[in-house]
């Protein structure tokens, strides 16, 4: 069956169930938001241009030239923390900006998320060669963890044998994804044997849980990639798998997500399937411990927005029906 | 008397163990939900690609010894199915020791309890009942049935209550049936859906709309399933005919709205006032 548009569904459900409809764009603010939830934040994505000190030159993949100063305060990170000024030309950056999208407050270039299960591990001696299987829409990968990152990665990854989950933040380096730091602890079960929900006691209109970043969106897409999929409605053979027990939505569907640990609340629409995300039952320990494994994965520009670093890998969030 | 109470439990064994097999064999089928494999013993304890043969193994067994108890009175299925469960309560030790997480497995899907001093006190209840049998008359089960007396029944259903108070499966049974996972996260087939949006009324009065046999688009939202269809406006403009079912409930509620391409919905017309008919002959 063709999906046809996030937009369209969403004016026949609310034709046909009689429901309000309000574009995204233009929502009353979420009642539970906080009125004081500080200054709007903006990601802009792009190629480096040109970057000095106090200035940086990003084309974004429209084509668009951004001049944005370099807050005194801002900081960037590639594969670790750098000044702004030694980024390279070239290098693909997310910039989180203020007063308006046009003062750098933080600066990710090249990140890239590595979630997958573990395929098969290469046998080098000092730099590693993992493949592995990222979901039926993103395929198989090959990543590298260079000898440098491998005891951290290994204390939090301690089964490294195929079948099992696998979930790094790195950076892409001549064509290749170099994993640097573990983002969670890795499941202690094979991806095909993720444990049932604990019972239900009826639905719930807000579910609170772990929220991450995946970056198997488009370039600057706005959205969210959620687990609970009908596999038919969303050619997604390994959707409608999820260790927390969420209700059945569709590619489409407006999901309010709420950053706790920020305070900051945005509706987005599910454009994707996260059927790897479903199989992690892990916990986000950003602000305090999350009540249930991940929920909601979002694209990196959503992710900033609503106040994630993306280095941290994951934020505590409600979510509900937008 | 003794005698007679020991006999009593071959019909209690025999439907133990073919209970068993059966579970064994919807599990490892793959008709329970997909990896339950890796939390059931003692498949647990062997590889990966063995858990499900494993199982058949046990269950195939188990079929043997039914077969053999029942059409037969020859020692070597009584002795077989005490050796049977008293292996079984060493495995379900070793399993406890080393996989405390795991269910016992032994009637599939529904024994994911962690295995317990239940679990265990029943393998060697079991054991006790099988070992009790080997001394008794040989004669097969189904004779023992077709001339039981009140007697054994009542021995029979004491040592059935006994397995019952030993079975965490029946608590599990009863939490699952009355924890039912609610209709929004229970999956449920499109094709099934869209039987009963065909049989409703609803499809009917709108049927001659339709300019598509098949949906162009369908999903689901919670306890909804939508269904999309290209159709005509009693006007005669082109619109998109949604229909949305209910996904629980014996007679479900569908809905439908025509919706024109520029997003706004098209007013249906009210239906014709009905004819008086007479009631007459």
């Amino acid at each position: 069956m063709p999906y046809r548009s996030a937009d369209r569904r969403r004016v026949l459900a609310a034709a046909v169930l009689g429901r309000p409809l309000d574009s995204l764009d233009e929502r009353e603010p979420d009642p539970e938001s906080d009125p004081e939830e500080g200054e709007p934040l903006h990601s802009i994505t792009g190629e480096i241009l040109d970057v000095s000190p106090h200035l940086i030159v990003v084309e974004t993949p429209e084509g668009e030239e951004e001049r944005l100063v370099i807050a005194p305060w801002a900081t960037a990170w590639r594969g670790e923390n750098v000044s702004p000024a030694d980024l390279p030309i070239g290098a693909h950056v997310i910039v989180r900006a203020l007063q308006g999208g046009r003062v750098v407050d933080r600066i990710w270039a090249d990140i890239t998320r590595i979630t997958g299960v573990i395929q098969s591990v290469g046998t080098g001696r000092r730099d590693l060669t993992v493949e592995l299987y990222c979901g039926p829409h993103r395929g198989r990968r090959t990543i590298v963890i260079p000898y440098g990152a491998s005891g951290r990665l290994r204390v939090r990854h301690p089964q490294f044998e195929s079948g099992y989950l696998f979930d790094a933040i790195g950076i892409r380096e001549d064509g290749a994804a170099h994993a640097r730091l573990p983002a969670t602890s890795q499941p202690p079960y094979r991806w095909t044997s993720v444990p049932k929900p604990p019972p239900g006691y009826g639905a719930q209109s807000r579910i609170s849980g772990t929220s991450t970043w995946s970056d198997t969106f488009d370039w600057g897409e706005r959205g969210v990639a959620y687990p609970m999929l009908e596999r038919a409605d969303s050619d997604c053979q390994d959707a409608g798998v999820s260790c927390t027990a969420l209700p059945y939505l569709a590619l489409g569907s407006a999901l309010s997500v709420r950053n706790v640990c920020a305070g900051r609340t945005t509706v987005l629409p599910i454009v994707a399937c996260g059927c790897l995300a479903g199989r992690f039952c892990d916990r986000c320990l950003e602000c305090g411990t999350s009540p249930r494994g991940r929920i909601v994965e979002l694209s990196p520009v959503s992710f900033v927005e609503l106040g994630g670093e993306l280095t941290k890998g994951c934020f505590n969030a409600r979510v509900g029906l937008g | 008397m003794l005698t007679m109470i020991a006999a009593a439990q071959l019909p209690v064994l025999s439907a133990l163990l073919a209970a068993g097999a059966l579970a064994k064999v919807w599990t490892a089928r793959g008709e329970a939900e997909p990896g339950v494999l890796s939390r059931l013993g003692p498949a647990v304890l062997v590889a990966d690609r063995w858990r499900a043969p494993a199982m058949l193994g046990c269950a195939v067994g188990e079929a043997a010894l039914v077969v053999g108890l029942v059409t037969t009175g020859h020692p070597v299925f009584r002795w077989g199915t005490a050796a049977f469960f008293a292996v079984s309560t060493y495995v379900l030790w070793e399993l406890r020791r080393r996989r405390p997480d795991v269910g016992c497995g032994c009637f599939g899907e529904v024994s994911a309890v962690p295995v317990g001093l239940r679990s265990l006190g029943r393998t060697m209840v079991l054991t006790a009942m099988a070992l009790g049998l080997v001394w008794t008359p040989r004669v097969p089960g189904w004779a023992l049935l077709s001339g039981m007396t009140w007697t054994q029944a009542f021995a029979a259903l004491g040592g059935l209550l006994v397995l019952a108070v030993l079975s965490p499966e029946i608590e599990e049974a009863a939490a699952r049936l009355r924890y039912r996972a609610p209709c929004e996260q229970r999956p449920l087939d499109p094709a099934h859906a869209l039987g009963r949006l065909r049989a409703s009324a609803t499809w009917r009065s709108h049927r001659k709309l339709l300019s598509s046999v098949e949906p162009v688009d369908s999903w689901r939202e919670l306890c909804w399933r939508f269904f999309v269809y290209e159709g005509l406006s009693h006007a005669g403009e082109p619109v998109e005919v949604v229909f949305a079912v209910y996904l629980s409930g014996r007679h479900p509620a569908v809905r439908v709205a025509m919706v024109g391409f520029d997003g706004q919905p098209v007013e249906e017309r009210p239906l014709s006032e009905s004819m008086p008919v007479s009631a007459g002959r």
